[in-house]
């Protein structure tokens, strides 16, 4: 507040810095032995380190194998479909990769006290999926074929699915991931707010040129960030669908997710807080028979000093975390930065972060997804928006004055069009629209109104029965299929 | 090149960048979007019925000076009928308060709103200078927050209005939500994005000014002249609080909207009720009757530490058992006169009957 710009300032107190760790140097766990890391102030040896953190793994992961969690306590371990595990080569997921590996691929390693009796893997059949960005970030130009050669050094346990981002606009992929077919050609329209989707006289150009002209048009380094982060993460979903999986698991550590956390809220995501952390996600197929895959991230009360550990210690080959990093003007590498930096000094705040947001839910629940994240969409987010930040006079509400420096009546200036949202923008979580018209002063001012879109975007605005007012219509009937999201084309 | 039109009424030029919106508009259209704005939070959150009379928390600094011009203004506007104040809490901060005080005694004037000071000294017996005598800068800002906030509420029983409104702007409430969430505090995390909150007893409180961007407090200030102390408080926030900031300025700077993003993040999630059955129930302070979680109130709790000389006791746990195994709290202490509020009818009867307007 105003006087110290401090408000609730009782609390800070609380945020102490702490000793490095309690007490002796000898492990907590066997007491004996001299201790080799330290895990948030307790020491422990390596021998008791790498059952340590299969535990935590597994008491991850286990409790959300099977369809439900009575079924699990009667017949242990068994998932009703197959594993995608989603594999970019850095750190996380390697270690995953290893754990999977060490815990249900090679039964003779399994621990005392496991929650699997059967023995085995819970899964048929597990497939390893890496996302090749490289056409959008030319510093991974060429690794394919180390990723492939760290999945096949397992031998023929994992199966080996590669996948580039360009697939995200590829018909041929979204017809091979049981997609169902789309005709028309659409682009997306960002000149105004309330974004349209409207037709393109053709869409003839290459998946990865719609991919880099995607990219180019989203207007702030934060956006690219987290577009490319929502294309992967869909991508991923969809090739679990299209592999039986009943899971897909991603390598996100714990000090991972706390950044994750922290930089979805600052971009507007609080309404899928629960989300970051886990998943369920289905695809909601017109014939009702929807497949739904369960996202978890099984390192998630793991931290990057203890994957680092477990890495060296087991020998594994890391190829190294290649994201793309819009700098300063990039809210998730400045929330990286800032995360990092402070765990150094407060090292309890990762995992202070990661255990507030899971005990958050949403405050309700809602059945419209994001068109392009996927993810649920909170309601009236248009008109909170209206409401808070006014950048239109066409959106003032009816009881409000108009400005009194013009000669107005009834609110609204000479350009008297209704307030109206459009079906893209209502389709839309906030956080999604945001990525969309949210601009930085040094951002990228070019508005765009052919901005190539996701096969999902596309398959849905074609087929989807909310897009297209619930009514029945022939499949090439196109102008009315999507009328509603048009301007005139002319325009 | 020709002048650039302001973007929202298309016919004066564009005097400035809007710090919320990245938009480039004329000085009128600024004006009336701050203000408009403003009024959609109080319309929305209806935080006011008319005939409510209203502290505004006045510190002579940009944000309260803003509000209390604001409030106004919209008053006369919007016709609240509302019966403003003005209430200052004199810390006893040698070279910033006295100074910013004055501030505000011309704002009584300008504005034309009653004015009551209280200071910490006449309340606590403790003026902010000697507790950081005692305490040091450390922690210094727990207890000017703690104090401020009981000392407000008091103030407000003492001028018999049922309502205080605060300067909290949207960069103070964005930041609350980050450290709330860092350092796991959940209680103050759910009720950090209230616009409103009200205790069992206690005054209600609410902060008009949640949605707006401080930079467009003070060019508002700048571009309406108003009379305002510009010093910041020579007490420096705790370390970690500045780590905070300093991030979320970082943000701004990378997309102007991550302020209300963040924002609308903590409106749109709240504590599972599980979690919510376990945190503590409201009672009253068994010294003072101001409202608490234990039975001693966070700011009884402070003040008995710096009487004791142990002014970490009401900080950490760990100090708290020293005290308390050094005896029991002795008689000639200095503590907090009984918060005894004037109740303006039972509490659970004014709700379920409101006078028509
Ligand atoms: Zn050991
Ligand atoms: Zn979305
Ligand atoms: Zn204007
Ligand atoms: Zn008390």
């Amino acid at each position: 507040m105003s006087s110290c710009g401090n408000p609730n300032a009782e609390a800070d107190a609380l945020m102490t810095r702490r000793p490095k760790y309690d007490r002796s140097k000898a492990c907590v766990k066997c007491k004996s032995k001299t201790g080799n890391i330290v895990i948030r102030h307790a020491v422990y040896c390596k021998d008791c380190f790498f059952p340590l953190i299969s535990l935590r793994f597994r008491r991850t992961l286990e409790p959300h194998v099977n369809p439900t969690l009575d079924l699990h306590r009667r017949k242990g371990l068994k998932a009703s479909g197959n594993l995608l595990i989603g594999f970019s080569g850095g750190l996380g997921s390697t270690v995953l990769l290893d754990l999977v590996q060490k815990t249900y691929l090679a039964p003779r390693e399994r621990q005392d006290g496991d929650q699997n009796p059967n023995g085995g893997c819970p899964w048929p059949k597990v497939v390893v999926a890496h996302i090749d960005t490289s056409s959008v970030l030319t510093e991974v130009q060429g690794e394919s074929c180390r990723i492939r050669g760290v999945v096949e050094s397992y031998g023929a346990v994992f199966e080996y699915l590669p996948l580039r981002l360009e697939d995200a606009f590829d018909q041929k992929w979204w017809r091979s991931v049981g997609g169902p077919d789309f005709v028309h050609p659409t682009g997306l329209d960002i000149i105004n707010e309330d974004m349209f989707l409207k037709l393109l006289s053709s869409n003839r150009t290459s998946p990865s040129s719609a991919l880099n002209a995607y990219i180019a048009s989203l207007p702030t380094q934060t956006a690219v960030a987290s577009g490319i982060q929502a294309l992967v993460r869909v991508l991923l979903l969809y090739t679990a669908v299209s592999t039986h999986a009943s899971h897909l698991l991603l390598g996100t550590s714990l000090t991972s997710l706390s950044i994750s956390l922290i930089s979805s809220i600052s971009q507007g995501g609080g309404y899928s807080i629960k989300e970051e952390a886990q998943e369920e996600w289905s695809d909601n197929n017109e014939d009702g028979t929807d497949r739904t895959v369960r996202l978890v991230r099984p390192l998630r009360e793991v931290g990057t000093k203890e994957c680092t550990l477990w890495a060296w210690w087991n020998d594994l080959t890391v190829i190294g975390k290649h994201r793309y990093s819009g700098g300063r003007q990039d809210i998730s590498a400045l929330t990286r930065d800032f995360i990092v930096g402070l765990e150094k000094d407060y090292p309890s705040t990762v995992s202070a972060i990661a255990r507030t947001c899971n005990k958050l839910t949403t405050k309700e629940s809602t059945n419209t997804k994001c068109l392009f994240c996927e993810r649920p969409v909170q309601s009236g987010i248009q008109e909170w928006k209206h409401k808070i930040s006014i950048r239109s006079y066409r959106d003032l509400g009816p009881d409000i004055m108009s400005p009194p420096h013009m000669n107005l009546e009834g609110g609204s200036s000479g350009d008297s069009r209704p307030t109206h949202t459009g079906p893209v923008a209502s389709n839309l979580c906030y956080a999604c629209h945001t990525t969309w018209t949210s601009r930085s002063i040094r951002g990228n001012a070019a508005s765009q109104n052919d901005i190539p879109i996701p096969v999902w975007v596309a398959s849905r605005s074609d087929h989807h029965n909310d897009l297209r007012n619930g009514r029945k219509v022939e499949e090439n009937d196109l102008q009315y299929l999507i009328k509603d999201f048009l301007l005139d084309s002319g325009s | 090149m020709a002048p650039k039109l302001c973007v929202l009424c298309e016919t004066a030029k564009a005097m400035l960048r809007r710090p919320k919106t990245g938009q480039q508009i004329c000085r009128d259209c600024f004006f009336y979007v701050f203000e408009t704005e403003v009024h959609n939070t109080i319309v929305e959150a209806k935080l006011f019925k008319s005939g409510d009379s209203v502290a505004i928390g006045a510190s002579g600094g940009k944000d309260s000076t803003v509000l209390a011009y604001v409030m106004k203004t919209l008053n006369e506007r919007y016709k609240y009928g509302l019966e403003l104040f003005l209430l200052s809490i004199d810390e006893g901060i040698t070279g910033y308060r006295d100074d910013s005080l004055e501030t505000v005694k011309r704002n009584q004037q300008q504005y034309d709103m009653p004015l009551k000071i209280l200071s910490y000294d006449e309340l606590y017996g403790w003026t902010m200078d000697a507790i950081v005598a005692q305490v040091g800068r450390k922690n210094n800002c727990t207890f000017c927050g703690v104090f401020r906030r009981q000392a407000l509420d008091r103030g407000a029983a003492m001028l018999g209005v049922d309502h205080i409104v605060t300067g909290h702007n949207a960069d103070d409430i964005a930041e609350t939500i980050l450290m709330n969430i860092m350092r796991g505090d959940i209680a103050r995390l759910g009720r950090c994005t209230a616009i409103c909150t009200q205790g069992e007893d206690t005054i209600k409180r609410s902060k008009p000014f949640k949605y707006a961007y401080e930079k467009e407090i003070v060019m508002y200030a700048y571009f309406k002249k108003l009379d305002y102390f510009s010093t910041e408080c020579i007490y420096s926030p705790d370390a970690y609080r500045g780590h905070a900031r300093a991030f979320l300025k970082d943000l701004e700077a990378a997309r102007p909207s991550a302020i209300i993003d963040i924002i609308h993040s903590g409106e749109a999630f709240e504590v599972k009720e599980e979690v919510k059955a376990t945190q503590h129930v409201q009672q009253t302070c068994q010294r003072c009757g101001y409202m608490s979680s234990n039975p001693l109130c966070k700011a009884c709790t402070l003040l008995e530490g710096l009487e004791r000389g142990s002014a970490e006791s009401g900080l950490t746990e760990r100090a708290r058992k020293k005290l308390e195994a050094e005896g029991p709290t002795p008689e000639n202490i200095r503590t907090i006169p009984f918060f005894n509020k004037t109740p303006s009818g039972n509490p659970g009867l004014s709700i379920a009957v409101e006078i028509p307007a």
